[in-house]
């Protein structure tokens, strides 16, 4: 029994042991701390990451309102453009006149039938 | 124990005790902020997320309004509005204010011309955190100032709703007032369909940074904005330009107080165009709030077709001849004899316009001739109150025609009333003592154009809401008339345009079926008229009602003067306009 004990110790002190190596606590302690070191520093690497692409967001998400308010006085000024109003006041700009009923002259085509339901 | 170790054992107990009364303080100190201000309401919390955590609402843009060509009638532009710190200021420039808030000044109103530099100054000695010194400024300006990137000033965008059309179709969209938390539609499309058009707002709460933009790395939560539905009108902006213009113009040449002019698809019952004068301009309605419309019984804002009650005139005999042709009581050619006035042994005297007696007359040439007492004889001698009154109702008077909006609904006294006369009886069969609105009359005309069957009226063609598309069919309101009384009211009413009053109203090429109207309002003198004309073309195959109305032409006070010839001239326009074939040789 006496013969036992010192090799029951050796195998629990192994056991302790993560690795295949063997560490004394000041090389535990200080591989814990660079292992700490290295996730805050990925950790922080990710935080970086996160926020340079939030900005990039935050650029997007700018661009895209001046966009969208580009493409709303876009169309406003197409509609304007297309407005009767708008387009009858530039004829008349032009030197266009209004066309007088009197000179339409109606061709009565036989045989051809109204256009049901307009 | 020696002398040394007790001390050190003393000085121990000391520190040990120090250390105690900190802890303790600070256990007491961690419970008065943890503990004791975090239960009174979370201020603590509260205020720490304020600084860091911000909640913003999303506006949803408000739906567009299209015609049905597609063209845009009621769109939305985002305009900046240009804000100062005036505390800021003071906090930023200790030394050389003046100097220095003169120099801004100037650059300001260099920009901004239209704000003068009073109202500046009195901006910046508010001392408020902020004060808007303009609203909506032109693009070219917000550029500028974007440019010169001015301390305590900046720009804060809000969407603008905006009309590219100007006066067109405006009695019928409405407009939106707008103010800094909401937008309101009012009147016409706007105003009856807000709830639809406005969306709903979105929120979108963020952690943010100092300059107060949105982290992604905190928590977010975002409810993105819901656009409004985008509506698509009947209205045809060509066409209603083009009726907006002849009234006008009409309007105008005639010396009229007002006018207004409906055009309606014959076969659907869909608007084409609905038009008012005086009208106004929606992007600057506030302009108009002094000016009235519908003869100054109403503001100017209101659509006159759908709001402006008055008394038809002889555009009514229609509707008493469509009563008796219906129940077989008369036909085209039954005959009587018009003295030119005619008395009743229970009603008071009738008589026609300038007394003029025509003898045996047809029921045709009663249209034509327009007489007053044909119709009467008709309604009070032919058909009688028990025949007579059910067609009213029939043909839509006194109940409103369930178009898009709200409208008036005239109204007339029949026997079940108290005050009814028997003369009221003769007296609506020519269009008096009965007041119609013009989408009511025009819906009447629409009925017999249509084979004696009344549509339901329509001007919105397709609700899109955010893709999901609702498209309004044409719908049958109710069978009038029968189909035989509506072609012999047809054939009457052609040969009443042909031959009758209303032949300034007759389109080369077409055939025409309408009446004229000019009606007097008791208590006026005989000349202030409201000159009308109803009708509808081509007559063989109608494809558009039009219904013209006057108010008190001073020219010419007769519909078959004053309005005939409008009525031609947009009836013309739409034969071309939609290629309609002729139908008559010229």
């Amino acid at each position: 029994m006496s013969q036992q004990q010192p090799i029951l110790a050796a195998k629990r002190r192994r056991q302790l042991h993560p690795f295949f190596f063997r560490m004394g606590p000041v090389a535990l302690s200080m591989c814990s701390v660079l292992l700490i070191c290295l996730m805050a520093v990925l950790y922080l690497s990710q935080l970086g990451q996160a926020v340079t692409a939030n900005q990039q967001i935050q650029q997007f998400h700018r661009q895209q309102a001046t966009l969208q308010r580009e493409d709303q006085d876009l169309l406003y000024t197409i509609a304007q453009e297309k407005s009767p109003t708008y387009i009858a006041e530039h004829a008349k700009s032009m030197g266009l006149v209004p066309a007088d009923p009197t000179t339409v002259k109606i061709l009565v085509v036989p045989h051809l039938q109204p256009v049901q339901n307009r | 124990m020696n002398t040394e170790l007790r001390r050190a054992r003393k000085r121990q107990m000391f520190i040990f005790l120090l250390v105690c009364l900190g802890t303790v303080v600070l256990l007491a100190r961690l419970y008065y902020w943890q503990v004791l201000q975090s239960q009174s309401g979370y201020k603590l919390a509260q205020l720490a997320n304020n600084e860091h955590i911000q909640n913003v609402i999303l506006d949803a843009p408000r739906g567009l309004i299209y015609d049905i060509q597609g063209r845009i009638l009621a769109s939305n532009v985002v305009r900046d509005d240009v804000y100062v710190e005036p505390l800021q200021f003071t906090v930023d420039h200790p030394d050389n204010t003046q100097s220095e808030l003169a120099a801004l000044i100037s650059t300001l109103h260099q920009v901004l011309p239209k704000v003068s530099i009073e109202k500046l100054q009195s901006a910046f000695a508010s001392g408020l955190p902020t004060a808007r010194i303009a609203v909506g400024i032109d693009p070219s300006q917000s550029q500028q100032l974007r440019e010169l990137q001015l301390e305590d000033v900046f720009l804060e965008p809000r969407t603008w709703r905006i009309y590219p059309g100007g006066t067109l179709a405006a009695q019928i969209l409405g407009y939106v007032t707008q103010n800094d938390t909401n937008n309101h539609g009012n009147y016409g499309i706007e105003g009856q369909y807000d709830a639809l058009l406005e969306g709903k707002p979105g929120s979108f709460t963020a952690v943010t940074d100092l300059q107060g933009n949105p982290l992604d790395v905190g928590a977010t939560n975002e409810q993105p904005a819901l656009s409004g539905a985008n509506l698509t009108l009947t209205i045809n902006s060509t066409i209603q330009y083009m009726v907006e213009s002849a009234l006008a113009d009409a309007v105008k040449q005639l010396e009229a107080d007002s006018g207004s002019v409906i055009v309606i698809n014959a076969r659907t019952g869909a608007v084409v165009a609905m038009a008012g004068e005086p009208t106004f301009d929606p992007n600057h309605y506030g302009q108009y709030a002094t000016q009235q419309g519908c003869l100054g019984t109403e503001e100017v804002y209101f659509n006159p077709a759908l709001y402006c009650a008055y008394e038809p005139g002889s555009t009514m005999k229609a509707a008493t001849m469509a009563a008796a042709l219906d129940q077989g009581l008369i036909t085209p050619d039954t005959t009587f004899n018009d003295p030119g006035c005619m008395t009743f042994s229970d009603a008071p005297m009738v008589c026609n316009w300038q007394l003029r007696a025509y003898g045996t007359e047809s029921m045709t040439q009663v249209l034509i001739h327009s007489a007053n007492v044909g119709a009467a004889h008709v309604a009070h001698d032919i058909l009688g109150a028990d025949r007579f009154y059910p067609y009213l109702p029939r043909f839509g008077f006194g109940q409103p025609t369930g178009i898009d909006g709200p409208e008036a609904t005239g109204s007339y006294l029949s026997p079940a009333e108290q005050g009814w006369t028997i003369s009221d009886l003769t007296r609506q069969a020519f269009g008096q003592s009965i007041l119609v609105t013009p989408i009511q009359l025009a819906m009447a005309y629409q009925a017999i154009a249509n084979g004696g069957v009344m549509m339901h009226p329509y001007l919105v063609a397709q609700i899109n809401k955010n893709g999901q598309v609702e498209s309004t069919q044409p719908g049958v309101e109710r069978r009038v008339i029968s189909a035989h009384a509506a072609h012999l009211l047809t054939e009457m009413l052609t040969q009443a345009a042909l031959l009758g009053t209303a032949q300034l109203a007759l389109v080369p090429g077409y055939s025409v079926a309408a009446k004229t109207g000019t009606a007097t309002t008791q208590g006026l003198s005989a000349d202030q008229t409201e000159a009308s004309v109803a009708g509808f073309i081509p007559a063989s195959n109608p494809v558009f009602v039009i219904l013209v109305k006057l108010d008190r032409p001073k020219k010419t006070i007769y519909g078959s003067t004053a309005a005939a010839p409008l009525w031609k001239t947009i009836a013309q326009q739409l034969m071309w306009y939609y290629k309609v074939p002729p139908d008559q040789q010229q």
